[in-house]
């Protein structure tokens, strides 16, 4: 390896030690562009499953105290948790999200359009821990909070359409699980899904993949 | 490199070279006269590798050159295609030193400069239609829109392939999707055409078709043509010059193809690489010959030489007819014959039973429905005494191995070992003999020193195999084998075909699909299947009124009833709303025009409505706990969610995905990159259906599934994630094929196809205001004094 390096990928680290993307941070690949639309394709008929299903425990729920139902909510946020996770670049997160959001859509659930304006929302919330962060973290503190943040951003759009006759009380607290349940299952569930598929070698091109390649080299 | 660069004289010359039509094109080719590709010490090491993938590879290629590139699986002839593309690091990342360059630049530094033909067919498919996949290069160069036409005509001409440019691309085969990639490469005017192995995944009728593709296609634009390729055979007389690559990545080889060929036959045959003219290799004798496996298998002595299949077989089908069914984004289903058994087949103890046929004749489906993942239309496949579907997943295993032609997204456990044994597991033979046995096998299959490694890190080749061991080590009766010899060296076939006659031998029952002659040879019995006939298209049906109007007004349609939903605040003034909704709703469904009434209107919208109706009741009950008990704020709580939702139920089942991307693109002034990234996601999630049914029956077979409700939601887990795996790697290759037709720089692109807004459009966006302007103005008429 002594030949002069033309080209070479220096790895940028941010905070405790992610990988960062290439730079510049908004030189978009085509492999970025692609995979957040592809995993938001597949995630989305995710979503869409998990709107079949949900239907079940949320009439449970809504019986006993209806904010609860935000518990069941944040399998819905993790679209952008994991974009943001694995490419890394502004406006990754609320991307996925919103593809995410499109593809549930189309088949037809419960909720119509708004699940497109839902995407939005709650990709805007995931993105902003992300920015606020400088696009420099992404352990899993990091993913747990822009998990938590898409929930008071999906409680405050859902206080106009959805919850609108909810005291102010139950909205808060519908917020509270929301963040809760967007914290454990789109957070930390999203940061080990993202290592999960890094493990199974299908990150390869992105920073998620190459931690995990260069911490065990074969 | 200078000489590329004066304009040539002699574009008359060159274009002798070969007649017939295309004589103006080629002229202006020869002018061009360039793809002189320069690599000077290029070594790559992705991240994660030890070791390097290419060392130190230092070779020329002057401008109309054709090469093969040879050399054993895993030596990097696809990474060296990548490094001539300059696409190395599209979709990987590592070190790369040395220099590529292409008449004197960066390569890839003219959108299209480089064409690249991937092995998977469909890969690097973009559009939904023949016409749009071959313009996809043309748009991100900004042709325009006028010029397009004469371009993809003539690159579809000089593929021969003649269709009409609205052909959907999912209705081609394998190997006109594979001349439709070159097509789409040739409509750029590449200096250089690299061929990464485009016939490997094909029957040996469409492989010839694609290479007379590749032929025709370089008498009119001749250019540096690069091809990897298994079976070098029937390439050598259409090219000139031969490069190998060694286990190590370096360059071992280069010169003319037959004085290579003459040369360097033993170290070629020694890299297990299929010489032409050299008959197929003996098969190994892996059971009896395997000290471990014998002792391991028998319990005891060195001399018992047999390893026996025990079991009964006892699945057999009877004449099937068998129909997929794909599920559209928009949620309607497609349902098309795929196979037809003309005659039943019932494998019998120690023999092999041969599928044949070209691609699309349905031979992976009949093995799916022996597998009990397809139930047929017409006909039967039992186990013994009961349909094979009905088996529980532990019995299925005991029953028959499966090894899937995808081996990638079937993968169930995390390191190779635990692979092979999953189904040892699943009943319960695990033992310390079974283990033994285990690594016997992967030693007869090359596969010993990657026993701790992650299956999914393996290449295709290698991961075939490990699904042939991981089918065959609990002894099923039956053994179902979809193209098992696809992409492998005379070694690792040679190990193949052995294992497969000495499971045969040893009592087992096999059904092959393949086009491997050798193997066709093999079988005591042969099935032709034909591919099924395809259905008369159905007649046309009249047009919905609402379906004149565009994707981006009927989305708009469907959000406009936010507004509406939200407004009201008295149940009265709701139900007015939700009234003149349906009134509008009647109008928007109502068909006018030629042919049969469209049938399902109503019940569609009912299915949608449904979960609509249970969010409304949930939202109803919730507001009137909260509210007091006070029924009137719960009924329009509950209706304004009915108004929300009621347009969606409408409208978008209307939205045609393939046209989203050009409105929202040149309506709405959308990036264009993301854009038609998620057009291309929107095009395949139809086949993410299948994919999951493939991943499903993987585990199932293998025992691993179950219905009680731990198992399920593992089960639902695991298939998710497999399916995510497998749409990352198509992220992936799509990327490669992307950039290779000129996507990097395509922030400023042309568009194909039109997205106009017409007066239909306007029409709906104005009847989705009305609910908006009844429930502003409702209430001063309702609530008089």
């Amino acid at each position: 390896m002594a030949a002069p390096t033309t080209t070479s990928t220096p790895a940028h680290t941010g905070r405790g030690g992610s990988i960062l993307a290439t730079r510049p941070l908004m030189g978009w690949r085509t492999v970025d562009i692609l995979t957040i639309a592809f995993l938001g394709a597949a995630l989305g008929i995710a979503f869409w499953g998990w709107g079949v299903f949900y239907n079940g425990p949320l009439s449970a729920i809504s019986f006993a105290f209806p904010p609860m139902q935000g518990l069941l909510t944040g399998p819905w946020f993790i679209a952008g948790v994991v974009g943001g996770l694995v490419v890394r670049r502004p406006g990754a997160a609320l991307f996925c999200e919103v593809v995410a959001a499109l593809v549930s859509m189309i088949p037809g659930t419960e909720w119509g359009a708004t699940v497109l304006v839902s995407g939005i929302v709650q990709g805007l919330g995931t993105e902003l821990v992300f920015a606020l962060l400088g696009y420099r973290a992404f352990g899993i503190a990091a993913a747990v909070l822009a998990g938590a943040m898409a929930g008071p951003f999906a409680a405050f759009y859902e206080s106009f359409t959805w919850i609108a006759d909810w005291s102010f009380g139950w909205k808060l607290a519908y917020a509270a699980f929301l963040a809760i349940s967007g914290a454990v299952i789109a957070g930390a569930g999203g940061w080990l899904l993202t290592r999960a598929l890094a493990a199974a070698g299908a990150l390869n091109a992105f920073p998620p993949g190459q931690e995990q390649r260069e911490s065990r080299a074969v | 490199m200078t000489s590329s660069q004066t304009s040539t004289p002699e574009p008359p010359a060159s274009s002798t070279h070969a007649g017939g039509s295309g004589g103006p094109r080629r002229a202006d080719e020869a002018e061009r006269a360039g793809g002189r590709v320069v690599l000077d010490g290029v070594t790559w090491r992705p991240y994660g590798r030890r070791e390097p993938v290419l060392r130190d590879v230092t070779l020329t290629l002057e401008p109309g050159e054709r090469v093969l590139l040879a050399g054993p699986s895993g030596a990097g002839k696809s990474t060296l295609l990548r490094a001539m593309a300059g696409l190395l690091e599209t979709a990987d990342a590592g070190e790369l030193s040395g220099s590529v360059t292409l008449d004197g630049h960066a390569p890839g530094t003219r959108a299209g400069e480089v064409g690249l033909v991937l092995q998977e067919p469909g890969a690097g498919i973009v559009a939904s239609t023949v016409g749009r996949d071959v313009a996809f290069g043309l748009e991100n160069v900004a042709l325009p829109r006028a010029d397009m036409e004469p371009a993809i005509r003539a690159a579809l001409a000089a593929v021969g392939l003649d269709k009409p440019l609205d052909t959907p691309t999912s209705a081609l085969s394998g190997g006109e999707t594979q001349r439709l990639a070159l097509a789409g490469a040739l409509a750029l005017t590449p200096s250089v055409l690299l061929l990464d192995e485009p016939t490997a995944m094909l029957d040996p009728g469409h492989a010839a078709q694609v290479r007379a593709s590749v032929e025709g296609a370089l008498a009119a634009y001749p250019v540096t043509t690069v091809v990897v390729e298994h079976l070098i055979g029937p390439w050598v007389g259409l090219v000139d010059r031969m490069l190998v690559l060694d286990d190590d990545g370096r360059l071992v080889a280069d010169g003319p193809v037959r004085e290579v060929l003459a040369a360097e036959r033993q170290r070629l045959l020694d890299m297990g690489i299929w010489v032409p003219g050299e008959p197929n290799p003996t098969p190994l004798t892996t059971v009896k010959n395997s000290p471990n496996w014998t002792d391991a298998a028998t319990g005891s002595g060195k001399n018992s030489p047999n390893w026996t299949v025990e079991g009964e077989q006892s699945v057999a089908a009877s004449a099937l007819t068998i129909e997929r069914t794909t599920r559209l984004v928009d949620g309607s289903t497609r349902t098309q014959p795929a196979a037809v058994l003309g005659e039943p087949l019932s494998p019998a103890a120690a023999t092999s039973t041969a599928l044949v046929g070209p691609s699309g004749s349905g031979k992976s489906t009949v093995l799916l429905a022996f597998a009990g993942a397809l139930t047929p239309a017409q006909g039967e496949v039992r186990a013994g005494d009961r349909p094979v579907a009905d088996l529980t997943s532990r019995e299925l295993a005991a029953a028959l191995g499966w090894v899937p032609q995808w081996s990638s997204s079937t993968i169930v456990a995390s390191t190779v070992l635990d692979e092979v044994l999953v189904a040892s597991r699943a009943l319960g033979e695990d033992g310390d003999e079974r283990v033994a046995e285990a690594r016997a096998l992967l030693a007869v299959l090359g596969l010993d020193e990657l026993e701790g490694a992650d299956p999914r890190e393996l290449s295709g080749g290698e991961q075939r195999r490990l699904a042939i061991a991981a089918a065959i080590l609990h002894r099923p009766p039956l053994l179902l084998l979809d193209e098992p010899t696809v992409g492998q060296d005379r070694h690792t076939w040679a190990a193949v075909v052995g294992l497969l006659r000495d499971y045969r031998e040893a009592g087992g029952a096999i059904v092959v699909s393949t086009h491997d002659a050798a193997l066709i040879e093999r079988a005591q019995t042969v099935v032709e299947l034909a591919p099924p006939p395809r259905p008369p298209e159905p007649p046309a049906t009249q047009r919905l009124l609402a379906a004149r109007a565009g994707p981006l007004a009927l989305l708009a349609g469907a959000v406009l009833a936010i507004p509406a939903g939200i407004i009201p605040d008295h149940w009265s003034v709701s139900l007015t709303v939700l009234a003149v909704q349906f009134v509008l709703a009647v109008v928007a469904l109502t068909a006018v025009g030629r042919g049969k009434r469209p049938s399902g209107r109503v019940r569609r919208v009912l299915f949608r409505m449904c979960p609509g109706a249970l969010g409304a009741l949930s939202v109803g009950w919730s507001t009137w706990l909260l509210g007091g008990n006070d029924l009137t704020t719960a009924i329009t709580a509950a209706l304004r969610v009915l108004i929300i939702v009621f347009p969606s139920a409408v409208l978008l089942p209307l939205v045609d995905p393939d046209r989203l991307g050009d409105h929202l693109a040149q309506r709405l002034r959308l990036p264009a990159r993301p854009v038609v990234a998620v057009a291309a996601a929107l095009q395949r999630v139809h086949t993410f259906g299948q994919v999951w049914t493939e991943i499903g029956l993987a585990r199932r077979v293998r025992g691993v599934d179950g219905w009680r409700p731990v198992p399920l939601v593992r089960h639902l887990a695991v298939v998710t994630f497999g399916l995510l795996v497998r749409t990352l790697r198509l992220a992936a290759d799509l990327a490669v094929a992307m950039d290779a037709r000129g996507f990097a720089t395509a922030a400023r692109r042309t568009w194909f196809a039109v997205a106009p807004w017409r007066w239909p459009d306007t029409l709906v966006v104005l009847a989705s205001l009305l609910p908006i302007a009844v429930a502003v103005v409702a209430p001063a008429l309702l609530t008089r004094p």
